[in-house]
């Protein structure tokens, strides 16, 4: 190929070809075969760099993510595997006392620990949301009837608030929560995935939601997938893991 | 390709899309331990299996990102075959045993087996591609690179310090110059065949 014809790739591909000239250069990618298996490398070339540069962000966010995901599940797998093998078989009657021991502690157990419902977690600290500024009123509203657990008006609230700023994270938080309260799943669950998939400060407190909403619609195997997603470093860690130790 | 239905676990495609860490966590859980066993079986390691899997979903999400990737076949078997082919690359390049890709045996069935076989090639390509990329001069790489990240052509050529139209003719010149490297390069005529 020569200069003029990528010249003519490009300028084809932009659209700034005259209708005659496009007629011209589609006869010839019909006719000539080595022109057209040319030009559609330069076009595969292009979308090409086209993805890879421009979406640069993207792209490398979702390698980080997905390196942090497998380098967790792979630490843990080892961990398990290890455990497994260095543990050295032992007779048969080391099992049933110990299927003994488990069957007395369930029986002991069971009255005080029977599998965990979303009411075990749905006492809420007070929100304090009120700041000097113009939505006062409206927050002081929200803020009272959410305390009060009156989630109706505080949906109502907030919803009214997110139309003023659909970006503020915390007011979308608690309107989904509000919305897990009136059973209102759906609407929850889009808005607390919508937060989880940012990097909002509200970001792993929407994931523990997110699990205690699908606790509340009893989607256990859901709500565990989503609870091994919670970080170590989240103020509901220990919260997780002990209700994932419940739910297993 | 178009006519064809669309697979309920697009789900996965969709999720790696937009990076959703419960869809990425899920395709651990459910698809990856499989294919653990699989390299693990056939001389491989943990560390091995770790990288293969992290790489085909590097593949993936590309090819959903850059061609609209759309799944007529079950996760499960396509995620299972693309991991398996590149496995067995990895194998072929490191040792120099004959490995033969024998996929009808795990197969299951031909749509998975044509769409794993298309998304691969789409990798393969896409490492020759950012080889022969490489290759350039400098002056052409900073040009592509300014061009596809700033979208507009009046920005690049500011920013260049280079007028209009001298910007466009060098970027149609530069991407002619590596279609011409890849042209010309051995293993993409291997992967035209």
């Amino acid at each position: 190929m020569e200069e003029k014809d990528y010249i003519q790739f490009e300028d084809y591909l932009f659209g700034t070809l005259s209708k005659t000239e496009t007629e011209v250069f589609e006869n010839k990618l019909k006719t000539n075969n080595a022109f057209a298996e040319a030009f559609q490398t330069y076009k595969n070339l292009s979308n090409y760099l086209s993805d890879k540069y421009g979406n640069e962000t993207e792209s490398a966010a979702f390698r980080a993510n997905l390196s942090d995901i497998s380098n967790k599940y792979f630490k843990e797998k080892l961990a398990i595997s290890e455990e497994k093998s260095s543990k050295k078989p032992f007779e048969f009657y080391k099992y049933v006392i110990a299927a003994c021991v488990v069957v007395m502690l369930g029986v002991f157990t069971f009255n005080q620990f029977s599998s965990p419902s979303y009411s075990d977690f749905n006492n809420f600290d007070p929100v304090s949301l009120t700041v000097r500024g113009e939505n006062d009123a409206l927050l002081k509203i929200a803020e009272k009837a959410f305390n009060s657990r009156d989630f109706a008006a505080a949906e109502k609230a907030f919803a009214q608030l997110i139309e003023t700023d659909q970006n503020n994270e915390a007011w979308n938080l608690y309107n989904a929560i509000s919305k897990i309260e009136l059973n209102h799943y759906d609407e929850a669950d889009d808005i607390l995935t919508e937060i989880a998939n940012g990097n909002s400060a509200y970001k792993n407190k929407a994931i523990w939601y997110l699990a205690l909403s699908k606790l509340k619609q009893e989607d256990t195997l859901t709500c565990i997938d989503i609870l091994k997603t919670i970080p170590e470093d989240a103020d509901d860690y220990e919260r997780a893991q002990k209700l994932l130790d419940q739910l297993d | 390709m178009s006519d064809k239905k669309i697979h309920e676990d697009q789900k996965y495609i969709d999720g790696l899309l937009k990076n959703n860490s419960f869809i990425i966590q899920a395709i651990y859980d459910k698809f990856v331990p499989k294919v653990i066993n699989y390299i693990k079986q056939n001389s491989g390691n943990s560390d091995q299996a770790q990288d293969v899997i992290q790489d085909t979903l590097v593949t993936i999400y590309n090819q959903a990102s850059e061609k609209g990737l759309q799944l007529t076949c079950p996760f499960d078997a396509y995620f299972f075959l693309l991991c398996k082919r590149k496995w067995l690359n990895v194998l072929k390049k490191t040792s120099n045993k004959e490995v033969t890709i024998n996929e009808e045996v795990l197969s299951k069935g031909d749509e998975a087996l044509e769409l794993a076989f298309e998304t691969s090639v789409f990798g393969e390509k896409q490492a020759l591609f950012a080889e022969m990329f490489e290759k350039m001069g400098d002056a052409c790489k900073d040009l592509l690179k300014a061009t596809f990240k700033m979208k507009s052509m009046e920005d690049v050529a500011k920013s260049l310090n280079i007028t209009y139209a001298y910007a466009r003719k060098k970027k149609s010149l530069c991407i002619g110059k590596l279609t011409e490297l890849v042209r010309e390069s051995p293993k993409f005529n291997q992967l035209k065949n």
